[in-house]
């Protein structure tokens, strides 16, 4: 009995140490819709929620919009209006999916991996399906994950004068990193 | 080119040179270094993090955009290369403040130390129940050292 107990206390303290499911305070969204006539409309947010389960390769992503840091204030107020964002209203994007091909990742060897995402993104109060190619690097315990795609504003309801004239990027890039 | 033309001329250049100037002014204005901006409000983080519990909805409407001084303890230092954010929590709940330094400021960030009793100033983006963690999170940007 002393046995069972001793076992089933070891196998739960080496789930909790090599706990599958990795939570970082601090993944950094890059946005960028600049253009040949607009280069501010540009910024970063350093403090979106991730979280990756090695197990089974769901991948999840929170983002403050109003945490997004503009360097000019005008540009600023834009993003988070009415017209753009609408942040009051939509104060956050999320990110839900998982890595299709989690095979080709192995979490217990140093290494640069290769992965496709596909899963959910609500923006704008608007969710689409999307896909986007990214990596996973491997580094003793610190895992890396990173992604860079597009998305098109009109798809989430973002639209504006700014956008038409040529201004704001239909389409702007978006970079992720997460350290786990 | 009669009088009232040229004056005519003068005001219309004047005019849209103003408007240029006006124009080239907002487009090209920075945030200011946050050292140098006077803050609304000074709290501890505790009693800011129990105010967003206890109604978001008011706390955001109270916070958000607003710069802050926030006194509290170090729970945690996420540095990455060039990026650096200081956290403070409430043990309890597992809630918390999360810093995000300006550039130039990041270096005062990276000579703390969890357990330090800090002062931080920032600019405060609100706060969101976080589904991912399962607790309250109270974003800030353009954060430095207050001195």
């Amino acid at each position: 009995m002393k046995k069972a107990i001793l076992s089933f206390a070891l196998v739960l303290a080496a789930g909790l140490l090599f706990a599958q499911k990795k939570t970082t305070t601090s993944a950094v969204v890059n946005f960028d819709a600049t253009t040949s006539i607009d280069q501010l409309p540009k910024a970063e947010n350093k403090t979106a929620v991730a979280s990756l389960d090695t197990k089974t390769g769901k991948l999840a992503f929170e983002v403050t919009i109003k945490n997004f840091a503009f360097s000019n204030p005008r540009i600023q107020d834009h993003f988070n209006g009415a017209g753009w964002m609408n942040s009051d209203q939509f104060p956050t994007a999320t990110f839900s999916g998982s890595i299709t091909n989690l095979q080709a990742v192995n979490f217990a060897k140093d290494g640069t991996y290769a992965v496709t995402v596909k899963g959910e993104l609500n923006m704008h109060g608007v969710t689409k399906a999307v896909e986007a190619n990214g990596s996973i690097k491997v580094s003793g315990k610190t895992i890396n994950a990173s992604s860079d795609f597009s998305v098109k504003l009109e798809d989430y309801g973002v639209t504006g004068g700014a956008i038409a004239a040529g201004k704001v990027s239909k389409e702007p890039k978006i970079s992720v990193t997460a350290e786990f | 080119m009669n009088k009232r033309f040229k004056k005519w001329l003068i005001v219309t250049g004047v005019v849209v040179l103003s408007c240029g100037a006006v124009l080239w002014y907002l487009f090209t204005e920075k945030f200011e270094d946050t050292k140098k901006v006077k803050a609304h409000y000074t709290v501890h983080a505790i009693d800011l993090i129990k105010e967003f519990q206890q109604d978001e909805a008011a706390a955001n409407k109270k916070y958000t955009e607003k710069i802050i001084i926030v006194n509290g303890t170090v729970s945690e230092i996420k540095n990455a290369d060039t990026t650096a954010n200081i956290i403070m929590a409430d043990m309890n709940s597992g809630a918390y403040i999360i810093f995000a330094f300006q550039q130039q400021h990041v270096a005062e960030a990276r000579q703390m130390k969890v357990g330090d009793n800090v002062s931080i100033k920032g600019s405060c983006s609100g706060g969101i129940y976080s589904a991912i963690l399962e607790t309250e999170k109270i974003d800030f940007k353009r954060c430095t050292v207050n001195e």
